[in-house]
């Protein structure tokens, strides 16, 4: 067992391997373009796409306990909307409360969501289908037919422009998101119930963990999370609209699925949800930049998700089937 | 597979249960009624003329209805049907356009739906260990994507010669021949799935898969025709709506399989596989119809629809599941 080649050990760890792909696809692409691997390029990707990022997490967990969660992108607009409804009337002047309010109405949707599922126990895809409704309906309403523009959204605004230590704020707050969660999924309690629950939940619930209690509570960080990505989101773009980020719940899960968390559980880190968004924002930014047609990158990213989780599959038989093997011997 | 369901099999009949499941049809009839007598009630112009005029976009979603409960059925999923109605409208307008006649523009549109449901069918039955939202997910991607690439960059494409899409568009008296197409399509769809061989064999695999297939049912070839069968009524669909919109664009079919999975789940069709009759997604889907015309009529901004339409599905679902947890609670108490 010592023996093992390196080459064997990085191919058996997902992430090794999703992110030797990652590096190889920046270098394929500084080739092409020298510039793209500049740290002001860099610095924009991580900047846009920290929404898509910090949500990866909230969808980490939920994926981890085998559930789904499409309301999201609704969850994100009727947080953001409504700080930015609030900056536009001068109700609020303050960022960090800001901030802290469309969390906790984040929270609230997650809350409530959570709830339905693991009390009402109905099944996540149709609660969330639910909720994506209700959710993206009371964002226009708080909207009202108006939205929120750079210069209705004041001093919120300029929190994106601000830097420390030569680093985007909103990517400040997608560093923090990841290094807590990295430290609660390998060293906390509550991370290793919700890999317990995920793996089997029957066994879990046996062993004493409250799997009711853990399922709503990852539901509730899924929507704390969106809500923090609303105020992100809006004041990144620096304008807030009824409509945002639809269609958002499945870049994250894209996201998610590429950096190797399996959609039945149990299996995916934080590293991998990191790498998979990565590699998804890395993607979309290189694709006109090697030539592709702005037209053709849906099509793209689409393939690259399907070869993805067919290449995800395909290793994972042959893993098995070496594993298999060493048994018999 | 649908993953973990956290299913369980009870070894004795569940009664109350059962009654609730079993009812679950006879209170959405009422809920029709309710509905419309309500509607009747805010609405001086809702009446059977109006409602039939406005109905065609809908009608042209309640196609995919029928092939998804299969689907749901099974306990698979299929969230790309929205963009194989946007490529089938695109592909049909196109030929419409380079002067195809009107029989291989029906063609060619049916055709796109059933190479894409193969696709998706193909990929699902080889990659059994994906769950096929996943796989849909990516398809969805790709499918609206080629649409994207053949439309260009105005993103829309109009028809220039209407002549046979108009024929689709026909009436015999106030009904839209869409309208008979339901009609038959839900006597067909209901007939295969409670008296044909391959509808019982739909509901053994959405029940449990393993035991289906060691009883010799072949179970990818029944996954595979589910598959085939929603793009080739994706395909119809995206023809019936181009004949209504007299053109297509990147946004054309968004969000159908969201409505298409919500209206099954609303008439009672469980999304875990097995459960579900669908004459209930029938009824269920008339009574989201009407309540969205009826609302729509009187103003009520459509936001407010989506709120109680979302609120209504989830109610669906979990009001049986707190009146079936409140009898089991009652008879453990004995």
């Amino acid at each position: 067992m010592e023996n093992k080649s390196l080459l064997k050990k990085l191919t058996a760890s997902r992430e090794v391997s999703l992110l030797i792909v990652l590096v190889v696809l920046c270098a394929l692409i500084s080739i092409k373009t020298p510039t793209f691997l500049g740290w002001s390029n860099v610095s924009e990707i991580l900047k846009n796409n920290s929404t898509t990022m910090i949500m990866a997490l909230g969808m980490l967990l939920v994926l981890l306990i085998g559930g789904i969660d499409i309301s999201i992108g609704s969850t994100l607009a009727l947080s953001g909307m409504t700080i930015g409804i609030l900056y536009k009337y001068n109700h609020m002047s303050s960022t960090f409360l800001g901030f802290l309010l469309a969390t906790v109405i984040g929270i609230a949707c997650g809350a409530i969501i959570g709830v339905i599922i693991s009390y009402g126990k109905v099944s996540p895809i149709i609660c969330t289908l639910g909720t994506m409704y209700v959710y993206r309906g009371f964002a226009y309403l708080v909207a009202n037919d108006e939205w929120a523009g750079a210069d209705a959204l004041g001093t919120f605004k300029d929190f994106a422009l601000k830097s420390f230590l030569g680093i985007n704020s909103a990517v400040w707050i997608t560093i923090i998101c990841y290094v807590i969660f990295f430290i609660m999924m390998k060293w906390t309690k509550f991370g290793r119930n919700i890999y317990a629950v995920g793996s089997n939940e029957e066994a879990a619930e046996i062993s004493g963990i409250n799997v009711k209690l853990v399922k709503t509570l990852v539901y509730t960080i899924m929507g704390g999370l969106s809500g923090l990505t609303g105020a992100v989101m809006t004041c990144v773009y620096a304008s807030a609209q009824p409509n945002m980020a639809t269609g958002k719940e499945m870049d994250v899960i894209a996201a998610c699925v590429i950096g190797g968390v399996s959609m039945t559980g149990g299996r995916g880190s934080v590293g991998g949800a990191l790498i998979g968004a990565l590699i998804l924002s890395v993607i979309s930014k290189a694709l006109p930049l090697v030539g592709i047609d702005a037209l053709a990158q849906n099509t793209v990213k689409g393939v690259i998700i399907i070869a993805v989780i067919i290449l995800n599959v395909v290793t994972q038989r042959m893993m098995d089937k070496a594993a298999l093997e060493k048994r018999e011997m | 597979m649908a993953g973990k369901s956290g299913r369980t099999i009870a070894n004795t009949i569940d009664k109350p249960w059962k009654k609730v499941i079993l009812s679950w049809e006879g209170v959405l009839v009422l809920l029709f009624i309710a509905i419309n007598i309500l509607c009747i009630a805010i609405s001086p112009v809702y009446n059977a003329t109006n409602l039939l005029r406005e109905s065609p976009k809908y009608l042209a979603e309640m196609l995919l209805l029928f092939p998804m409960a299969y689907l749901l059925l099974l306990g698979e999923i299929d969230i790309s049907v929205g963009s194989i109605v946007c490529l089938a409208a695109t592909m049909a307008c196109m030929a419409s356009n380079a002067g195809v006649p009107f029989f291989g523009v029906v063609c060619i549109a049916i055709i796109t739906g059933l190479a894409c449901g193969a696709f998706n069918g193909f990929i699902t039955i080889k990659f059994r260990e994906l769950p096929t939202m996943i796989i849909t997910l990516g398809t969805q991607i790709v499918f609206r994507g080629i649409a994207e690439i053949a439309l260009g960059s105005g993103g829309s494409i109009s028809l220039t010669d209407s002549s046979g899409f108009k024929l689709l568009n026909g009436k015999i008296g106030i009904f839209p021949y869409s309208f008979f197409l339901i009609i038959i399509c839900a006597i067909v769809f209901t007939v295969i799935a409670d008296r044909r061989n391959y509808g019982r064999k739909l509901y053994a695999i959405g029940s449990n898969a393993k035991t289906a297939f060691y009883s010799g049912i072949k179970v990818k070839q029944t996954i595979l025709i589910a598959f085939i069968v929603i793009g080739v009524f994706a395909g119809l669909s995206g023809l019936f709506l181009t004949s209504t919109a007299y053109g297509a664009n990147t946004t054309t079919g968004k969000n159908f399989e969201m409505d298409a999975i919500a209206m099954a789940v609303f008439g009672g069709v469980s999304n875990m596989g097995g459960k579900g009759k669908l004459y209930g997604a029938f009824v269920s889907a008339f009574t989201i119809m009407c309540l969205r015309i009826g609302l729509g009529q009187i103003n009520v901004n459509s936001q407010v629809i989506l709120i109680i339409l979302g609120l209504l599905l989830i109610c669906a679902v979990l009001l049986p599941n707190i009146a079936g947890m409140i009898s089991a609670k009652k008879r453990t108490a004995k």
